[in-house]
């Protein structure tokens, strides 16, 4: 168990933190917006985290403050256990998620209010841009530490597995909050605009106002996993948060499904994990030299490969909710009139 | 800053924008047709400086499977940019025949098409490597016994190009003379203009939209690997990844422009070239950021871009 | 009494006019039929009215407040619901969630409190299903509200779509074309649930129609359309004789 820990403890995490990435672009998407700006959010709570914990919160618990706000960085630093062995307190990464999660929030207030005006393909390419914007401007700002970003960011734990002490909690409660809110009124009126905006505002669904709530709970939930990413990297530049990320974070939520919230959670999860099975395939035994040898080298062929098969051959992704609905269905009652089912209009 | 600058600047922001230009192209061309952003162009536009980097009988890096090799002949300039060329597009009509049309013929949603063109993007960028490694190439001189440079202003006041950004702008004057010939003129180029328009009703007209598909899919190929090959030439391949970053640039071009029409890519990509010849040498670093400036602005301002058409919405 | 008052409305799509310098009223618990050739502007009208089109000029006043500029939301908050003639139902959601979507407005849990489900927010989402299942029940649909829309047949599409419609609680209805589809039968019972649903809800129906003797049968009052013009309006048997009207209809033809 220990072995496999020290192997894969990384890897386990890494999952996790993936996951709950997936669920800050579902987020947008339950309300029909393609957004990909899930990774700037991303890159700025990295940097938060990074410049808080270098900077601001080094014990003895930093000089900067005002006087409440003193009083509870010192406080979170003492409560959990584990500040006495000179790792840094777990409490004040929490305290960074939250201020992080509060900037992200806002930001995405002030970029969603007039990108959210923009359609499909428009929304996501403002996305993209923003991403770019944020990166470029990391590179250059000193508080970022250009080029060369921050290092030596503190460790709260031992080891790499121990993340799973927030990263675990983090996803159960996301997940929890995603899978709730598609069944109060709030979520119903991000599906309402998902599947017919035009329509679902004659019903009286404010479209603004929804379309940026969900983007911006994506942010926040974005911001949060970057503070978490900061420590668990130990360092933090602009090569994280880029498009690049984006995309694969996309094809964690197309791949999985991108009709209910275990899509995004499984395609994350899997997605992350295939490098290391491809590498571990790669080690067996008795292979082929060649195929070896394209197992270790091309591993990321394959994996592209697979998201384009995958998309191609799985265009509802390996999950939807009929797999949830059909078994709690009571027995009698089928999806009825399939021979004069009307047509509808797919945009 | 004095005329003379003011000069330099439009001198070299037409030789970046030219290069935008004729890589948006690739883009809107596919837009046009099928409303959808192709992903994999830019790893296309990467494979055409490759392509033509192996034509010219240059030998590979150090790494990767083909390392040290060559090919057994070596073509002259001209044949390698056209060799090039048509591989790219061939690559680009595999990428339609695998990524888009199984999904086209499906109906299904247009975001699926963005994400296995990403995915075909990924895995060619990466076959790529695997084959030429992650080293950057820098191609031969191709220039022969021309001078590196060219003043065209007098002694006193400089205006210099380069030898090679002249050759990229003619290269892309007569590509965009071509197009716009081709596409207005020819019989083919006003049935992709039919189906650009309506594919419904091109299709009942009798047209065939899968073909005329496949050579859109060609043709922007065909023209993002010479656009690969001109800024291979100018600042080298920096690696696999080389076209990342174009084709980020290139969406803010299209949309800048319009998406879907062709002067409208020309002009985002003069328009985003100079503006970032505008920035300041101190400021260097946010060169990058121009591009994504632009595009944010206008698509909160324009959203149809500066030559795109407004689209009315059916209840 | 005005309910709903449409004054010289215009809407131009580039050079077409669709809709004329329209005015007319509806009155307060009327059936009004709205009829006129294909294309004549009558769902241009009801775009128009719901605030899914701007007008190019023309004033709309509802209750005696002016609605012109209100976006789409807002006029269905202030009570006008609306059917389309090409059913635009949430495809994905079962029966019961389209009904559900509709209570938007008279519900306000938020995010925090319904993701929580603080007992407020519980009570109100009990309510919230239990009046959208007599809705359904009242649509005979309630054996098949947990079944996405999309499985629905063509007529069972149309009832959801009115149900969905009634859970705003609307003073006045639009219905667009609502017997498009229907057999003779069906339209018979179409319209025993048209006044049936005014005399219960206390509502005001408005509602596009092509079956001339169903409008004839069920409306109080109708306006008739060409060419984006008003050209007609009153009390059937007077429509119906009007000499403009007969002249739309049997040029058509």
């Amino acid at each position: 168990m220990d072995s496999f820990i020290n192997q894969y403890g990384f890897l386990i995490v890494q999952m996790v933190l993936q996951a709950v990435l997936a669920l800050s672009l579902y987020l947008p998407l339950m309300a029909g917006q393609l957004s990909l700006a899930s990774p700037a959010f991303y890159a700025v709570g990295g940097y938060v985290a990074a410049v808080l914990s270098t900077q601001k919160f080094l014990p003895p618990a930093g000089t900067v403050f005002p006087e409440p706000v003193q009083s509870l960085v010192i406080w979170l630093a003492t409560v959990f256990p584990g500040a006495q062995d000179g790792l840094y307190p777990a409490g004040l990464v929490v305290l960074e998620m939250l201020i992080a999660g509060l900037i992200s929030g806002v930001l995405a207030l002030m970029v969603g209010f007039p990108a959210l005006r923009l359609r499909g393909i428009y929304l996501a390419l403002a996305t993209i841009a923003f991403v770019e914007i944020v990166r470029v401007l990391s590179l250059n700002l000193p508080v970022t530490g250009g080029a060369i970003g921050i290092f030596n960011i503190p460790q709260p734990f031992h080891t790499k597995f121990e993340y799973l002490w927030i990263a675990g909690p983090l996803i159960l409660l996301s997940v929890w909050f995603v899978a709730r809110l598609e069944r109060t009124r709030v979520g119903r009126a991000f599906a309402a605009l998902r599947e017919d905006e035009l329509a679902a505002t004659a019903m009286g669904i404010n479209p603004t106002y929804h379309k940026v709530l969900a983007f911006t709970l994506g942010a926040v939930l974005a911001g949060m996993v970057g503070v978490v990413s900061a420590h668990f990297l130990n360092t933090w530049n602009a090569r994280q948060g880029t498009f690049d990320l984006g995309v694969l974070v996309l094809a964690y939520v197309v791949i999985g499904g991108a009709r209910t919230f275990a899509g995004p959670v499984l395609g994350a999860l899997l997605l992350t994990a295939l490098p290391e099975v491809l590498r571990a395939v790669a080690g067996l035994p008795g292979l082929p030299t060649w195929l070896t040898e394209f197992l270790r080298e091309g591993r990321l062929i394959i994996y592209g490969i697979l998201i384009a098969v995958g998309t191609v051959f799985f265009p509802q992704g390996l999950l939807t909710p009929e797999i949830f609905t059909r078994r709690r269905r009571p027995p009698g009652i089928q999806d009825s009139g399939a021979g004069e089912t009307a047509p509808t209009e797919v945009s | 800053m004095n005329l003379t600058a003011g000069f330099q600047i439009i001198v070299n922001g037409m030789a970046t924008g030219g290069v935008y230009a004729i890589f948006a192209l690739g883009y809107t061309l596919v837009f046009s047709i099928l409303g959808i952003i192709n992903f994999a162009h830019s790893a296309v536009f990467t494979l055409g400086a490759y392509f033509t980097y192996a034509l010219l009988g240059s030998q590979f890096g150090f790494n990767g499977l083909l390392a040290r090799g060559r090919l057994p002949f070596g073509l002259s300039f001209p044949l390698a940019l056209l060799g090039g060329a048509i591989l790219a597009g061939l690559v680009a009509v595999m990428v339609e025949r695998l990524a888009f049309r199984p999904l086209r013929k499906r109906g299904a949603d247009p975001l699926l098409m963005l994400v296995s063109s990403l995915g075909v993007a990924v895995a060619i960028v990466n076959i790529i490597q695997y084959l030429f490694g992650a080293e950057p190439y820098t191609f031969p001189n191709i220039l022969g016994g021309l001078p590196g440079s060219v003043n065209l202003g007098t002694p006193g006041t400089p205006l210099v190009a380069r030898t090679v950004q002249l050759l990229i702008a003619g290269v892309s004057l007569v590509i965009l003379a071509l197009l716009t010939v081709y596409i207005n003129y020819t019989n083919t180029g006003k049935a992709l203009r039919a189906v650009a328009e309506d594919a419904t009703t091109a299709s009942l007209l009798g047209i065939n939209t899968d073909r005329l598909v496949l050579l859109t899919f060609f043709l922007s190929g065909f023209i993002g690997g010479i656009a690969g090959t001109l800024v291979g030439l100018s600042v080298g391949i920096t690696g696999p990844y080389f076209g990342i970053a174009f084709g980020l640039k290139g969406l803010s071009v299209i949309i800048l422009g319009g998406l879907g029409s062709i002067p409208g890519a020309v002009l985002g990509g003069i328009v985003i070239g100079i503006g970032e010849n505008l920035v300041p040498a101190e400021h260097v670093g946010y060169k990058d950021a121009v591009a994504f400036a632009l595009l944010f602005i206008v698509l909160l301002v324009r959203p149809q871009g500066l030559l795109g058409r407004t689209q009315i919405q059916k209840v | 009494m005005s309910l709903l008052a449409v004054r010289n409305m215009t809407r131009r799509f580039g050079g077409l006019l669709a809709v004329s310098d329209v005015s007319f009223s509806v009155y307060k618990g009327e059936i009004f039929g709205l009829i006129g050739p294909n294309g004549a502007g009558k769902t241009t009208l009801f775009n128009l009215i719901t605030g899914l089109t701007p007008p190019s000029s023309g004033d709309l006043e509802y209750k005696n407040r002016y609605i012109t500029r209100l976006k789409p939301h807002q006029i269905a908050e202030l009570g006008i619901a609306r059917t389309f003639q090409n059913i635009r139902l949430f495809g994905n959601l079962t029966a019961l969630e389209n009904v559900l979507v509709s209570q938007h407005v008279h519900t306000r849990s938020g995010v925090l409190s319904g993701v929580i489900g603080t007992p407020g927010a519980r009570r109100e989402e009990r309510q919230a299903r239990w009046q959208a299942m007599e809705l359904l029940e009242m649509v005979k649909l309630s054996d098949r509200a947990h079944v996405p829309a999309l499985s629905f047949s063509y007529g069972d599409q149309r009832r959801l779509e009115i149900a969905r419609a009634l859970a705003l609680q609307p003073e006045l209805l639009l219905l667009d074309e609502p017997s498009a589809g229907m057999n003779a039968n069906e339209k018979t019972t179409l319209t025993g649930f048209i006044r049936e649903i005014r005399d219960r809800f206390g509502l005001t129906v408005v509602l596009i129609e092509h079956h001339v003797p169903m409008v004839m049968n069920l409306c109080d009052r109708i306006a008739v359309l060409n060419f984006g013009q008003l050209i007609a309006l009153g009390e059937p048997a007077a429509v119906q004789n009007d000499s403009a009207v007969i002249e739309a209809y049997l040029g058509e033809q």
